[in-house]
């Protein structure tokens, strides 16, 4: 079940289940970006880093899963807020690197690839279906 | 045990295990938010190969399948590690499996129908 290798007849069903496990972990990861867009104390004494999900994928027929969750080390975004209490003496904060209009859209990339899966798994189930209708 | 016995009771150990497997699911997704839960599946494929392979005479309504937590699936933060998508796709599994062992128990019946029924 867990083991991604393809075997018999349900191995379309298995990559299926892959696939839409792995976008649920990338909309795990954007919701925490766009949670975290305005957080400007990550404990580390430095904002909230943008964190990106990296999928693998075995040698040959075989599903997707999570490698790992990446930080994002590009720059900080910095805006001017002298009032703002973590202001440095010319009055600026440095914000989260993360840009939410690109996360929704990332947002809507996993999302569309999750009915992808769906899609996929949906029309196997025909096909077999279509198979046992020979055994009527 | 006859031939046609055989298929019968080979057929009836595969619908019990599907419908054991079907309640495995349903436990599993009722039980999504309970706080360390672990998953639990059913085993029958392979136990019943390994009985077939042993001895020739097995008893198969005596045979049962087994419940066991694979314990292999990450764990959430709450000790949970139950997925709704595994479990759906679980499912989509073994609704075709009983849909293919219901059928040809109905090609057994209307076999036995048109014995029956020769005019």
């Amino acid at each position: 079940m867990q083991q991604m290798g393809v075997h018999g007849t349900y191995g379309p069903i298995d990559i299926a289940i892959s696939g839409m496990r792995a976008q649920g972990k990338q909309m795990e990861v954007i919701s925490s970006n766009v949670a975290n867009a305005r957080t400007t104390d990550a404990g580390k004494g430095e904002p909230y880093r943008r964190l990106e999900a990296m999928f693998k994928s075995d040698d040959g027929v075989s599903g997707v899963s999570l490698d790992e969750v990446v930080t994002d080390m590009s720059d900080f975004y910095q805006i001017s807020d002298p009032g703002h209490p973590e202001a440095d003496k010319y009055g600026y904060v440095l914000m989260p690197n993360v840009s939410v209009p690109i996360e929704m859209m990332n947002l809507t990339v996993a999302t569309r690839a999750y009915q992808a899966n769906a899609a996929i798994l949906k029309r196997y189930q025909q096909m077999v279906e279509t198979t046992l209708e020979l055994l009527r | 045990m006859s031939k046609t016995n055989d298929i019968m009771a080979l057929l009836d150990a595969g619908i019990r295990a599907e419908s054991l497997r079907q309640k495995s699911i349903a436990n599993n997704i009722a039980n999504i938010e309970t706080p360390g839960y672990r998953r639990v599946e059913v085993k029958f494929e392979e136990l019943l190969k390994k009985a077939l392979d042993s001895n020739g005479a097995v008893d198969l309504s005596e045979f049962k399948p087994l419940i066991f937590q694979p314990n292999e699936t990450p764990v959430k933060s709450n000790g949970n590690d139950v997925s709704l998508e595994v479990e759906v796709g679980e499912m989509v599994k073994n609704t075709l499996r009983h849909k293919a062992y219901i059928r040809l128990l109905n090609r057994k019946f209307s076999q036995f129908d048109l014995a029956i029924n020769v005019r």
